[in-house]
């Protein structure tokens, strides 16, 4: 090679190319509307063939083994329909490689999406209405409990079904309380958990009254509750964000305090872990997670409704399934089937004893199985109870993208950090509205 | 091509050379080009498109807003605080790396019992997945059933809370990072140290130096070449170093431990903001191509090749 094409002037020459691609991009991409996507294409199916479906869902462990014993016996129950469970890692992954799917073009048919992810892809057109197929199969939404079934709900119309929908619950050490003098209850009120967690804490630092998740969303949406039973809350319904509203700042006031300044709460990286290991004595955790922790507990595991402040307050949580409305007609159908299958009154119950999860359907708690369950584990019971008394998420934490990373992040400045409530919501506050900004555009554009 | 050609008039044979030889040129790096311009040159200048729109992967349009996700950024005191983070994370890694690893390689240079075995476990750690090195250390830095903890409470002290502690949390990630890249460093240090000639440590002897004037004025210049190539690479893969912080640490708590890389993952696969992720994508490159090229232009300057 003779020195007459300098290295220099081929870069020049790749970035040319380049710039001319860049050009050309800005007119592809745009102006292909989502909801041409909900137009389903027919399959034409033999007769007498099986419909073949996928599902991504998002649990591992002894939850992961419930929903696959679901699956396989939705899969033996019939043979119009095979479903095909693949795990796609958490909430947030599975969400992640749903929106890639989307790029691609190879999504799946059914999905499980958490409390914060649904309503972007509802805007996006990227899930199915159900109504129509929900007639198909029979399905009566009278059934569902109406707390959890409504938040999937927008103008009328179904787009995401409950089925391993959780609340959080006051967990705490029986013997650990025993040995405190403490009568054998949750708290009433965060005031009397306060008189009582400094006989919980060991002075060695080894143990701590309460454990609070350092997951930005898991906290973000403990604290809701909290939030409520201050009185605040983290936003109106018309995305008015309230962040700085004085109760808000009172419950973050408190939180701060359980760690800078009454030091008997600690920031834990593992949570439930923690809590076996008697590292804390009680914490705020998810429904969802009370069947491990008694399988796992060496000591008596105690339960309760969360604390009072002003009010009550305890926010619905966890996921539920939707049908990709790329899918076709067919395969709609078939996953429609699926969850009425595994949200039936029978199968929310089997779902329900294994996991933890809140029984879905109403019919659920007055089956013969449930009602005995009940009686050997008073814990799930109380879980149960609490249910009524929940309500669905501030708009900012479930709706505004990122709202709960957001959140968590600035409750996390607080109480690792020790900032002043006051200005750290101030900024949470600012950032929340900028972010509910192109949702109320969008949620415009979808609904009018 | 206004290059310089040593011969005014060209033979037509000299011609039909340059010809194929520009032939074979094509054939050679073709199938490379192609595949780097698929895969690193347009998904770079599309970024670089990303970074002017505003897009959520989902939304059916993408708005072209000019430099507003600019503007956003750079008025945003969380993101200096995340380039200060992530300079205060390079410097203390790369430092540690470069000078502990010559301590190490310096130590493992001696004619040591077992020196084979001993390199292998220095080396050990590179060669290991960042996740698991980093799920092993979250356990290891456990203020109540860690390794950490243990060790101190022989000395009556108790540990911090590592992972958990804005002030501990930073310290906790450069750790391990060190920990799992120093085996690069020892390894090429060790090649370095001896590539230097014995003649040249003779003739020190010789002239009546001491070992720390030999260390200083032979060992170091001779070694001068290799720090110099590992800053470089050291720096270059602190920038992208994200494996361990996403499982110690998540880049918490409240942010302590994000870097660019990280903020970039978090602002494109956690709140996905295509326009801001793109922001921090150009940044990040613009800052490593400065880096390289100061590092070429004025570090190499002062380097003894041997």
């Amino acid at each position: 090679m003779k020195q007459t094409f300098t290295r220099r002037e081929l870069l020049r020459l790749m970035m040319a190319g380049g710039g001319a691609a860049v050009l050309a991009a800005c007119g592809g991409q745009s102006g292909q509307p989502a909801t041409q996507a909900t137009q389903a294409p027919a399959v034409v199916s033999q007769p007498g063939s099986k419909v073949k479906i996928t599902y991504w869902g998002s649990f591992s462990g002894n939850l992961g083994e419930a929903e696959q014993a679901m699956v396989k016996s939705f899969n033996e129950s019939q043979n119009e329909v095979e479903v095909e469970y693949q795990f796609q890692g958490s909430y947030e992954e599975t969400a992640q490689k749903f929106t890639a799917a989307l790029q691609a073009n190879t999504t799946p048919d059914v999905i499980l999406l958490s409390d914060v992810w649904w309503f972007g892809f509802y805007l996006a057109g990227a899930i199915a209405a159900l109504d129509d197929l929900a007639k198909q199969v029979n399905l009566d939404f009278n059934d569902y409990e109406p707390v959890l079934l409504n938040e999937g709900v927008r103008k009328g119309v179904h787009y995401w079904i409950p089925f391993a929908r959780s609340t959080p619950l006051f967990y705490y050490n029986k013997n650990i309380w025993a040995e405190a003098g403490l009568p054998d209850r949750a708290p009433e009120t965060w005031a009397e958990f306060t008189e009582w967690a400094p006989k919980l804490v060991k002075s060695d630092g080894s143990r701590a009254a309460f454990g609070h998740p350092n997951g930005a969303s898991y906290i973000a949406w403990l604290f809701q509750g909290v939030v409520w039973q201050f009185g605040g809350q983290y936003s109106l319904p018309d995305f008015t964000m309230t962040m700085t509203d004085p109760n808000t700042l009172r419950a973050a006031q408190f939180y701060q305090d359980t760690v800078v300044k009454n030091k008997w709460a600690i920031l834990s990286p593992n949570l439930n872990q923690d809590f076996l290991g008697g590292a804390i004595a009680s914490m705020m955790a998810s429904t969802g997670a009370l069947a491990g922790i008694q399988a796992n507990a060496t000591f008596p595991v105690g339960v309760g409704f969360l604390p009072k402040e002003t009010n009550f307050g305890c926010p619905t949580g966890g996921a539920g399934l939707a049908v990709v409305s790329r899918a076709p007609a067919e395969k709609q159908l078939a996953a429609m089937k699926y969850i009425a299958f595994a949200t039936s009154t029978t199968n929310a119950g089997v779902w329900a004893r294994s996991t933890g999860y809140m029984p879905v359907r109403i019919s659920t708690k007055q089956t013969t199985e449930m009602v005995e369950f009940f009686n050997k584990n008073p814990n799930f019971k109380t879980a149960v109870d609490q249910l009524p008394k929940t309500r669905a998420q501030d708009a900012a934490r479930v709706f505004v993208r990122n709202g709960d990373q957001i959140i968590g992040k600035g409750l996390e400045r607080i109480i690792v950090n020790g900032e002043a409530p006051s200005s750290v919501f101030a900024a949470v506050n600012d950032e929340l509205t900028q972010g509910a900004k192109p949702i109320l555009e969008d949620l415009k554009a979808r609904e009018g | 091509m206004a290059t310089y050609s040593p011969h005014q008039e060209r033979h037509p044979n000299m011609l039909r050379r340059e010809h194929r030889e520009w032939l074979l040129f094509v054939l050679f790096i073709g199938p490379n080009l192609f595949l780097f311009s698929v895969f690193t040159y347009w998904p770079l200048l599309y970024n670089v498109y990303l970074s002017m729109v505003r897009w959520d992967f989902l939304r059916p349009t993408m708005p072209f807003v000019g430099l507003q996700n600019y503007i956003a950024a750079f008025s945003d005191p969380r993101f200096w605080n995340i380039i200060w983070q992530t300079a205060t994370f390079t410097i203390w890694s790369v430092g540690l790396t470069l000078v502990l690893g010559l301590l190490l390689a310096l130590l493992l240079n001696q004619r040591l019992l077992y020196r084979n075995t001993a390199r292998a476990v220095v080396f050990a750690p590179v060669v290991m997945s960042g996740a698991v090195v980093a799920v092993v250390w979250s356990y290891i830095f456990d203020p109540r059933y860690g390794l950490i903890d243990q060790l101190l409470s022989f000395v009556g002290l108790r540990s911090p809370n590592w992972l958990v502690d804005p002030f501990w949390a930073m310290p906790a990630v450069i750790i391990v990072y060190v920990w799992k890249n120093i085996g690069y460093a020892v390894v090429i240090y060790l090649a370095g140290l001896q590539n230097i000639p014995r003649e040249l440590y003779d003739a020190a002897r010789v002239d009546g130096a001491g070992a720390w004037e030999r260390f200083w004025h032979v060992t170091l210049p001779g070694l001068s070449p290799i720090a110099f190539f590992l800053s470089v690479t050291s720096i270059l893969s602190c920038f992208q170093a994200f494996d361990l912080i996403r499982v110690l640490t998540n880049g918490g708590p409240a942010d302590v431990t994000t870097t660019l890389v990280f903020h970039l993952y978090e602002l494109g696969f956690v709140s996905y903001d295509a326009g801001k992720a793109g922001v921090v994508a150009v940044v990040l490159f613009l800052i490593m191509l400065a880096l390289t090229i100061v590092q070429i232009r004025y570090v190499e300057r002062q380097v003894t090749y041997g």
